[in-house]
């Protein structure tokens, strides 16, 4: 049986097509009949701005003056500087084993603070769970707060409030993550399949049962992708935690550098860049085994943490497991491998956890005494103001961060595009190519930008040329990905279909592919500026140009409030970036 | 039988807009204890939100709306979710937790019955797994309780959605198109099912279904619906397909729905014709 259903209302509008405006048109030819092309003033308004960008990147990567005859000449320089330093050296082994064990334990107690603290956040953020606006603009506004606030400058605060220790890396870290970690949770809240949290709701569950069973279990794998993700993050952030007394790893480094042991420095440089590696290798082995099991839709910034997914298809049962021969037998869980597997998996992850939180030694103490000490350190970062620096200074140093930022975007995005599509399936030439840009991609991601720009501060010299380059470099391992990504999720029936007319390779990509994944490369990129920014920031303080120096030198000067204008000048140009960026997703949409 | 007195289900006057769209328009509406209704209708005639103001799902524009004795649009809190527990539902897409196991799916139909959240297995009375058990293996899964629920057939999921709603002890049983998204065989088993529990249970069932077969062969009245209104309410003793048809082909005004009611009436009379 076939039931034609028309849906109610569309019955009555008939074929519709015979409503044509252009009556007297008729006559003319097609193309004086055809309708002009729409065009939006906001649409045009952002293309203006979106190529504005462009050309001031172009202008500020001049500026910049990085030159392919310099860096052959300053070549010479880090050959002279690699004699200089004599071989790499390494702490004892005992030593180093600790301190490995220090900065992955306080990253990942970090990472976790951040994560517990983002789930109330995230579910005042997510447009189906917040109990009103009001909820959720709060919930967003503490989201982008905790972004734009760097993890150094925070660092540096607690620093102040607490004993030296891990405890103010922790609390920085914890709280900075919030920004980006409550914003995944929220976007993975908000792609939930709304009919299990409905099914839980109509058999009379509350709306705590609603979150715990309806939403958690849909959402768990994509959180714990995030965590993993922005732990990996954290890691390589530590790095220069190190530099404003945070223990561990970082600190050593700095230590050394600033002792002129090169060799040391160098060598602890190295370690670190193996451990971030290792720890991105481990991470998305264990994302990939999570979200395998379950199929989801994924958001544009989501495709930073989910790789592929595999189906898993079910395993067919033909016969009747002993334990299902009644109720009453199979009230016992069996064993299964699987189970088996999901239990070790489950206590070997407590036990990380807690060993973490032992190794982090943290001082406890510290949070009854913080109190007491708050109120005086507040008022020290208090009033904003730019003390012995000229405020024309600091607006040309901020300039200058921007300058840094968006002209490593600008020589980011290219080679990005090119890696980014190699890397895509449904692009690269052969699985081959894939297989060599995606670790290319990987491998670019686990380079610290701070490493890579001590590294290139010593090639090229102090200057913004370094942070640039260290930027533009560490920026193709994250672009490069979120493009793959995106491009592997277009509809591939376009594809298909542009193949079916005898389209080259390259035509599909360019007439299928490209305008398909138009819209989530812009975001992409604007997200990508973003990040540089704040990184621009931090690079600074390492010899890299821009306001990054000054910051440094008012905290290591104690002149507070002077730090608290330079965070205050960085935020607002983040919350730009920001509200641009959220423009033009919008009008791109 | 006093209908109205043992009357567990009574809307009166039920109208509900979205903005400028009405899906319900004045709809009135008695079933009585252990009654199995079908809600027959076109999509978008308004069948899912009349079943969805039965379970407080939905709030009436303007009317009343009462089940098991209480105006559901007054409820609130832990007073609506009692009566929401009494009410078991069946949704079209099943409304399964993809990543919870089997047994756990049927487990939240039991959580209205417990306090605060409850993660995973061990959250629940060894009590209510035995009882979760129990359904499970009435609805023939009982083999599968331990495995995720994404890894059944639609059949399979929409039988444990039903030993969900049986899990809540239900009064009535709510199902919003329940074989829409089934293949034949598996929809005659799914409705065969709900049949069997109704009988046994004694539940009183009012199903949405847009098949006029299905629903002529399946249940004991019938309530047609069209653009929010009832158009259409009796027995299935003695009602043919082709007189449910005609009446639909009375209210029909729009040229495709003339169209779509002139072929489903050909169809019907060509099955007459061959029975």
């Amino acid at each position: 049986m076939t039931v034609v259903r028309p849906s109610t209302g569309s019955g009555t509008q008939g074929a519709g097509s015979g409503t044509h405006s252009g009556g007297p048109g008729a006559l003319g030819g097609v193309a004086a009949r055809a309708p002009r092309r729409p065009l939006s003033p906001e649409r045009i308004a952002a293309s203006l701005t979106l190529l504005a960008l462009l050309v001031v990147g172009i202008l500020a990567v001049n500026e910049v003056g990085i030159s392919i005859p310099a860096m052959v000449q300053s070549w010479g320089n880090a050959e002279n500087f690699m004699a200089r330093v004599g071989g790499l050296s390494f702490p004892e082994p005992g030593d180093l084993a600790w301190l490995i064990a220090l900065t992955v334990g306080l990253v990942l107690v970090g990472t976790l603070l951040a994560a517990v603290l983002s789930v109330p956040i995230a579910y005042l953020a997510a447009s189906n769970t917040t109990p009103g606006n009001g909820w959720r603009a709060a919930a967003r506004f503490i989201g982008v707060l905790t972004r734009a606030l760097p993890d150094v400058v925070l660092a540096m605060a607690f620093v102040l409030m607490f004993s030296l220790g891990t405890l103010p890396g922790i609390l920085a870290i914890g709280i900075h993550s919030i920004g980006m970690i409550s914003k995944m949770f929220a976007d993975a809240i908000e792609q939930i399949d709304e009919g299990p949290r409905l099914a839980i709701r109509a058999a009379g569950g509350s709306k705590m049962q609603e979150f715990t069973s309806g939403i958690l279990p849909q959402v768990l794998p994509s959180w714990v992708a995030t965590v993993l993700h922005r732990n990996d993050i954290n890691l390589r952030g530590s790095v220069v935690l190190g530099y404003v007394g945070v223990a561990g790893l970082g600190l050593e480094m700095s230590y050394a550098f600033k002792a002129l042991n090169y060799g040391k420095g160098l060598g602890i440089a190295l370690v670190i860049f193996v451990l971030c590696i290792v720890m991105e290798i481990v991470s998305s082995m264990v994302r990939g085994a999570m979200l395998g099991q379950q199929k989801q839709t994924r958001s544009w910034m989501d495709r930073i943490v989910h790789p592929r997914l595999r189906g898993r298809s079910a395993e067919p049962t033909t016969t009747r497991p002993t334990w299902a021969a009644s109720p009453a037998t199979a009230v016992r869980r069996p064993w299964t491998v699987q189970r088996v597997q999901h239990a070790i998996a489950g206590i070997v992850a407590v036990l990380i956890v807690v060993g973490s939180v032992v190794v982090s030694q943290i001082n406890w103490l510290d949070f009854f005494t913080f109190w007491g000490k708050l109120p005086e350190v507040a008022a020290k970062f208090w009033p904003p103001s730019f003390g012995s620096y000229d405020a024309t200074v600091m607006f040309e140093a901020m300039r200058d961060t921007v300058a840094i930022a968006l002209a490593a975007t600008v020589l980011t995005l290219l080679p990005s595009v090119i890696l980014g599509s190699l890397a895509a399936s449904n692009v690269a030439p052969s699985s081959g190519a894939r297989g060599v840009a995606r670790f290319l991609l990987v491998g670019i991601r686990g380079i610290p930008e701070l490493i890579l720009a001590i590294v290139l501060v010593v090639v090229t010299g102090l200057g913004p040329q370094a942070g640039v380059i260290a930027l533009a470099i560490g920026g193709i391992g994250l672009l490069g990905k979120l493009i793959a990504d995106s491009f592997e999720e277009v509809d591939r029936g376009p594809e298909r279909a542009l193949r079916a007319v005898g389209a080259t390779r390259l035509q599909t990509y360019t007439s299928a592919t490209v305008p398909q994944g138009m819209q989530a490369l812009i975001g992409h990129s604007f997200y990508m500026l973003d990040t540089n920014i704040r990184a621009a920031t931090i690079l600074g303080i390492v010899g890299g140009g821009g306001v990054g120096y000054y910051l440094l030198n008012a905290s290591q000067g104690s002149r507070y409030e002077t730090v608290t204008a330079i965070v205050l000048m960085i935020l607002a140009t983040v919350l730009v970036v920001e509200g641009l960026a959220m423009w033009m997703r919008k009008v791109f949409r | 039988m006093n209908a109205a007195s043992d009357a567990l289900i009574r809307l009166e006057g039920v109208t509900k807009t979205f903005g400028s769209t009405t899906a319900l328009k004045g709809a009135s509406l008695q079933v009585s204890r252990g009654e199995i209704v079908v809600l027959l209708g076109l999509s978008g005639s308004g069948k899912s939100t009349l079943l969805r103001h039965l379970d407080g799902l939905e709030l009436p524009t303007a009317g009343s709306v009462e089940v098991l004795g209480q105006q559901v649009p007054a409820l609130k809190g832990r007073a609506l979710r009692n009566l929401r527990s009494r009410v078991g539902f069946i949704f079209q897409q099943f409304e399964l937790v993809p990543s919870l196991t089997v047994l756990e799916n049927v487990l939240t139909g039991s959580l209205s019955g417990v306090r605060g959240p409850r993660l995973g297995l061990w959250g629940y009375s060894k009590a209510a797994k035995l009882t979760a058990l129990e359904h499970l293996d009435r609805v023939g899964l009982l083999d599968r309780a331990y495995q995720r629920s994404d890894t059944l057939s639609g059949g399979q999921q929409q039988r444990v959605a039903i030993a969900r709603a049986l899990m809540q002890k239900p009064d009535i049983l709510l199902a919003d198109e329940p074989v829409a998204s089934l293949d034949p065989e598996s929809s005659d088993q799914v409705m065969a099912l709900i049949r069997e529990i109704a009988a046994d249970e004694g539940l009183t069932v009012v199903c949405s279904l847009h098949q006029v077969d299905l629903a002529i062969s399946w249940a004991d009245r019938i309530v047609g619906l069209r653009h929010g209104e009832i158009v259409l309410d009796m027995p299935t003793t003695d009602l043919t397909k082709a007189e449910v048809m005609e009446i639909y082909g009375r209210v029909a005004t729009t040229t495709a729905e003339i169209a779509a009611v002139t072929m489903e009436l050909a169809e019907a009379a060509s099955q007459v014709a061959a029975s």
